[in-house]
């Protein structure tokens, strides 16, 4: 009986496994194949889709804009949930549940109304639609993210460490610089990656919240609704292994990390 | 362990006081930050008021900041303001969702769809959860979950691209069933609540399947085994042990599932049609034409968000209340 079930079960995993795979796989084909055509079966392939991705100007801004974008919304999520996350970590005071509870809000949101609550603040605030905008809504969507993964790394730092360094006579800026910084680090390395992933992958922050220069996912989205294309194949492929690569590379850092310290 | 070699040091710098060869001793020695310590650890409330201002003045302005702005937007009738014009006090951008069903039908079908949506994945990855928590050694279990991380790393507009080719006329799915002479003309997947459906399980079955797994790894086996001896079936055993004590996996996984599912626009706007138009298209049509229709599409939003916490809120009574009932 048991034994039947644990066949049964592992062809739902591996047919999950097909269901989260086969997709992706299939849209990478397309980009190889040698007609303007969308649609199976592939009769003759081709590698110009993909040399025209290297070549086309428009795409290889919007990529790079996507990066400037992940880069500098990521380095101000991570300082602020690093701070953030130092202040609610074991630290009883007034009205934390509440600070805790504002913190988490931002993931919680669903898409559309964040981006639409952005949009209207953007204007507020009198920040112009563009990469000023999106960089900034990025970087609040992010803190939730990088808060929560530094604060579970922080709850196992061993606090005799700290107080030995007090003791050592090193100021509270010191002690925290020495130890509790270099004792983050992993977390921080792990948060900035996935900040840097979810930034690049963005698209409903970044659609209406930018300006006439396209990010990735945007310029994508533009294209698609004009038509499929094997050139959209290529360019999605290019950034979908760009991402994929990324982000088994920080699983595994991470991973290494957490086991070392 | 290297702190303890540095903490040496360290005290030796102490012990030395004032010139010492690390960078830390020096910066310990200068004067500017020797003053700037003093006057921030004067005393335990001082240190704590400059940790704690920063971070508290971010979540206020960042992150409450914008959905009460949304909120403060919504009931005015004009907004952005136009020199000249003034703005007022109203409550018609809310009372104008119940007077067109071009509006309230969206809604309600968003609010179905999501539902909908996060049964299937539900539906879809409890075996999958399952058959990595408890049937996979501990060795091979990490290998089998990243190994369905890696697609999850791909964002939101290349997964649904990938879908329209999967599921299109001259798709893949078409392609095989016609292979196989099981259809002489192509099925029209895309387009409908099907493809739609297919997409957003697709996008959201990680955020089910992580807090599905961690439950069911935290359960113990020795209480399927105790339930065997004492005769209960496999069913049995599913239903009264396995099923209860998951409840807070499936608990948390529904409500990020269906949170998200509410907030999806690109996905419905490329695999949807006409006829499942979800509210999310509604409310950015609001933000794409002249912008005095802002204060409407603020006020749907927050209609929007209300609905979604109050179904979510509700459900996760439900489940504390199920989960008392079976402990007790």
């Amino acid at each position: 009986m048991t034994r039947h079930n644990r066949i049964l079960l592992s062809c739902v995993y591996w047919a999950f496994v097909a269901y989260v795979f086969v997709p992706l796989i299939l849209m990478v084909l397309m980009g190889f194949k040698d007609s303007n055509f969308i649609g199976f079966p592939i009769r003759s392939w081709t590698l110009d889709w993909y040399t025209g991705v290297f070549a086309d100007t428009e795409t290889l801004a919007a990529f790079g804009y996507s990066v400037a974008i992940a880069v500098l919304s990521t380095v101000f999520s991570v300082i602020v949930g690093t701070w953030i996350a130092v202040l609610l970590e074991g630290r009883k005071f007034w009205g934390r549940a509440a600070i805790f509870g504002m913190t988490v809000l931002p993931a919680l949101i669903p898409g559309i109304i964040s981006a639409i609550a952005f949009r209207i603040y953007a204007r507020y605030l009198g920040i112009e639609p563009g990469m000023g905008a999106i960089v900034w809504s990025h970087a609040v969507h992010n803190v939730p993210f990088v808060v929560l993964v530094v604060m579970a790394r922080l709850s196992t730092l061993p606090k005799s460490q700290i107080e030995a360094a007090r003791d050592l006579g090193a100021d509270p800026l010191i002690a925290f610089l020495r130890i509790t910084f270099p004792y983050l680090v992993p977390a921080i390395m792990g948060a900035s990656i996935f900040c840097l992933l979810l930034s690049f992958d963005d698209f409903v922050r970044s659609f209406f919240l930018g300006g006439y220069e396209p990010t990735l996912p945007v310029l994508i989205f533009a294209k698609l609704k004009s038509g499929m294309s094997p050139e959209i194949n290529a360019i999605a492929t290019v950034a979908l292994v760009l991402t994929a690569v990324i982000g088994v590379w920080a699983e595994r850092f991470t991973r290494r990390m957490n086991k070392d310290s | 362990m290297t702190y303890d070699a540095s903490a040496r040091e360290e005290r030796g710098a102490v012990a030395e006081s004032a010139s010492d060869r690390t960078f830390w001793g020096r910066l310990s020695s200068w004067a500017p930050y020797q003053w700037l310590a003093t006057f921030a650890t004067a005393s335990p409330r001082r240190q704590f008021l400059i940790l704690a201002v920063f971070p508290i003045l971010w979540v206020l302005t960042q992150h409450l900041g914008p959905m009460l702005q949304m909120l403060r937007v919504s009931l005015t009738d004009a907004y952005p303001v136009a020199p000249g014009v003034e703005q007022h006090f109203t409550f018609d951008n809310y009372l104008s969702f119940f007077g067109d069903s071009i509006f309230w039908m969206p809604f309600f079908r968003t609010l179905i769809f999501a539902g909908v949506f996060t049964f299937c994945t539900l539906i879809i990855t409890y075996p999958v959860a399952y058959f990595l928590a408890r049937h996979v050694s501990p060795k091979n279990r990490m290998l089998l979950l990243l190994l369905l991380l890696i697609p999850f790393w791909v964002g939101e507009i290349v997964r649904t691209y990938a879908i329209m080719i999967l599921l299109g006329n001259t798709g893949a799915v078409n392609m095989v069933l016609r292979f196989f002479g099981l259809i002489d003309r192509p099925i029209p997947f895309m387009y409908t609540s099907f493809s739609m459906g297919v997409g957003i399980v697709y996008l959201t079955a990680l955020y089910m399947l992580l807090p599905l797994y961690s439950s069911l790894e935290k359960l113990p086996k020795s209480m399927n085994e105790a339930a065997a001896d004492l005769g209960a079936g496999a069913w049995t055993r599913f239903r009264r042990i396995t099923l209860p004590m998951t409840l807070e996996g499936i608990s948390s996984g529904c409500t990020l599932v269906f949170l998200i599912s509410t907030g999806f626009y690109a996905t419905p706007v490329l695999l949807g049609g006409p006829s499942t138009t979800v509210f999310a298209e509604t409310i950015a049509g609001f933000f794409h034409v002249a912008g005095d229709q802002w204060p409407t599409g603020a006020a749907f939003a927050v209609i929007m968000f209300l609905a979604a916490l109050a179904i979510t809120a509700a459900f996760q009574r439900l489940m504390t209340a199920l989960r008392k009932g079976d402990t007790k």
